[in-house]
């Protein structure tokens, strides 16, 4: 093989993920009547916000060769303690701040809080305790549900501050600004994973934690901080999914986490950490809405539907095993 | 300090002498067997039976399934171990809990079915609002709302289904969809928003709303995706009237998006009424005496009992809400606690 070819082949599978985007994309316009419309693309787009945001902060812990399963309930509970805060119906206490648009920072406030409190405890746990991340972070997915069953009563919070559902409903070149927000998270965490020390730092670690240690790399305090920032990111998708949703429900983003986890391997990183590009997430989470948008047009009976997201997150990530192995035969 | 040890036993012992009177008159504990606690009606039901048993005398305890059917199984096993005056069933699933209420009903605890029927194997009774009925209420107010716009029944109809692994969803639908299918001019579009969640049926309205944007009416089957919908209408730079919107279980946010108009007919499942109907029973039930076929009247609504090869099983009307009839406090979205008291029925 060339060098020429060698090295297109390589930026191939390094963006793979991305042509299977629109593989994925140019398929389902083809097939699916309705589906090839700027509207669809843009609900694409819309729809990837919340699980997009949560798939940045899931991505950091496992490349750092860790786990976070706490995330989904922690996005529930920061839409619920928002929603109940902020909201005027159900059982939202309707806070009114003067100016109106002081709702807006005072809920991303309370919603990043809230996750930076959960994440943080889960690093105590994992970093200073030394417990397993997986034991932590599931037992955090579960309290932390619990607790937004228990101030919520299993009831829902409704009508929220139009100061901040303004981001819900504002449209800036089409694309609504949940959906902004989430492409800005992007590039800023792929900035800070490409270009800053702790970026590096934090691969380095998930490639090899007792050899990033003895290289005299603060180990702890940087996972500490990969915990915080997860939690305090699955805070922020918690404050998009209110956003999105007007309010918040006791069941509010039941089954992300699964959806987050498919994203992110899809998107190219190692469960096994030290390997993984945010961009690659990205792709990921917007191939993975592009097959929900396909399911909600083809009109398929109910039953049937979990099974086809199944196989298709299932070929989605076969292709991607395909990819890790013409990788290791190209090394 | 003889005599204020005397004092002392003295002020327990009336203390005991209060307390007493208040534990003869319960007449046992009855457990109630909630599918989850992730729904307003549910949590609803549990306030309404508690309420509705104390006023016949019985205690309550109740036991969350988080929507897992072999937790709810394990929780029969455990329940029976009590020897409880009886067991209320909201079952997670229909079918799979037939082994548990055998040995229930063997062992002497009489077991109820709320809200969710069993036909499959007998019960002590069962008090329901019928979800099949539902979906034929829901079908009837969309041929009212369809023929209100055309002058017939035609048009597009998008159904946003719950969970579609969820009986509840699927028996309205299946009503929704029976009744309708007597007009061809109607078309049902039907996608599930999966675990119930909000956010999955604001999405599922994005996406129809642009590729069939000539949707008439909207049906989602639970107030809280309706409230997800509105949400999406909303941002899509809808107002309220621009498509009409229907649900059903008559929670307290269906019924405020009413009142805000963009919601046309919340169909409302009577919880009230299904949980006085079975504490107007429970005495009977509990004595396993014989419950008669008729027409009862269950906080002035009409329920009807029907012997059928599953037991005794009282059915209660859902209604249709609309702005007109909103502010009834007799509707559980009102979160108005009813002002009837229940009695035994002799």
């Amino acid at each position: 093989m060339t060098p020429r070819n060698r090295r297109l082949l390589e930026f191939t599978l390094d963006n793979l993920v991305w042509l299977m985007l629109l593989v994925v994309l140019a398929a389902f316009s083809l097939t699916i009547p309705n589906y090839f419309q700027i509207n669809i693309f843009t609900n694409i787009i819309e729809a990837s916000s919340v699980l997009g945001v949560m798939s940045i902060g899931l991505a950091l812990v496992i490349i750092a060769g860790h786990m976070d399963l706490s995330v989904e309930s922690v996005a529930a509970l920061s839409a619920m303690v928002m929603g109940i805060i902020f909201c005027s119906a159900g059982i939202g206490i309707g806070v009114h701040l003067t100016p109106d648009w002081l709702a807006v920072p005072a809920s991303l406030a309370l919603a990043l809080g809230a996750g930076a409190l959960i994440g943080a405890f889960n690093g105590y746990l994992i970093v200073k305790v030394k417990m397993n991340a997986f034991i932590v972070t599931l037992a955090s997915y579960i309290w932390v549900r619990g607790l937004v069953l228990a101030v919520s009563g299993g009831r829902s919070a409704q009508d929220l501050a139009p100061a901040i559902r303004f981001f819900g409903i504002q449209r800036v070149i089409g694309i609504p600004l949940t959906a902004w927000i989430a492409i800005i998270c992007y590039v800023v965490f792929s900035f800070v994973m490409a270009r800053t020390r702790f970026g590096r730092h934090l691969i380095m670690i998930g490639g090899n934690e007792a050899a990033t240690f003895r290289a005299g790399i603060r180990v702890s305090r940087i996972l500490l901080i990969a915990f915080i920032l997860a939690g305090a990111i699955a805070g922020l998708s918690g404050w998009l999914l209110a956003v999105r949703t007007s309010g918040a429900t006791a069941n509010l983003g039941i089954g992300l986490l699964f959806n987050a986890f498919a994203a992110v391997v899809i998107g190219g990183v190692s469960l096994k950490g030290g390997v993984g590009a945010l961009p690659g997430v990205y792709a990921g989470v917007l191939l993975l809405s592009a097959i929900n948008t396909a399911i909600n047009l083809m009109g398929l009976p109910a039953t049937s539907t979990q099974v086809i997201h199944g196989l298709l997150v299932l070929a989605a990530v076969l292709l991607d095993t395909f990819k890790q192995t013409i990788r290791q035969r190209l090394a | 300090m003889k005599r204020i040890l005397l004092a002392l036993f003295g002020v327990a012992a009336l203390a005991m002498a209060m307390l007493t009177p208040a534990f003869a008159q319960s007449k046992g504990t009855v457990y109630y067997l909630v599918p989850t606690l992730l729904d307003e009606f549910q949590t609803g039901s549990i306030t309404a039976l508690e309420l509705f048993l104390k006023q016949v005398g019985y205690d309550m305890k109740t036991l969350n399934a988080d929507n897992k059917t072999d937790a709810q199984q394990s929780q029969m096993n455990d329940t029976i171990a009590l020897k409880p005056a009886a067991i209320i069933l909201a079952a997670v699933d229909f079918n799979a809990l037939k082994p548990s209420i055998e040995a229930a009903m063997a062992a002497g605890i009489p077991v109820v079915e709320f809200d969710r029927q069993i036909t499959s194997t007998p019960s002590a009774f069962t008090s329901v609002a019928g979800t099949v009925e539902i979906g034929y209420v829901a079908a009837a107010s969309a041929e009212k709302l369809l023929t209100a716009k055309y002058g017939s029944v035609k048009g597009k109809v998008l159904q946003i289904l719950g969970d579609p692994g969820d009986p509840y969803t699927l028996d309205i639908q299946k009503g929704f969809e029976e009744k309708l299918a007597a007009f061809p001019d109607v078309k049902i579009i039907s996608v599930p928003a999966m675990g119930w969640a909000a956010d999955a049926a604001g999405t599922i309205a994005n996406d129809q709303l642009v590729a069939n944007p000539d949707i008439d009416l909207i049906f989602s089957h639970a107030a809280h995706l309706s409230v997800a919908v509105v949400a999406s209408l909303e941002a899509a730079g809808k107002k309220p009237g621009d498509i009409m919107l229907m649900s059903s279980n008559g929670a307290p946010v269906g019924l405020d998006l009413i009142r805000k108009g963009w919601l046309n007919v919340e169909v409302e499942q009577p919880l009230y009424a299904q949980a006085a109907a079975v504490a107007m029973f429970m005495d009977r039930i509990v004595a396993h005496q014989e419950i008669k076929a008729g027409e009862y009247d269950v906080l002035g609504l009409k329920g009807v009992v029907t012997i059928e090869a599953w037991g005794p099983n009282i059915k209660v009307p859902g209604t249709a809400i609309d702005k007109d009839n909103v502010d009834n406090p007799a509707f559980w979205g009102n979160m108005k606690a009813p002002s009837g008291t229940v009695t035994s029925v002799p």
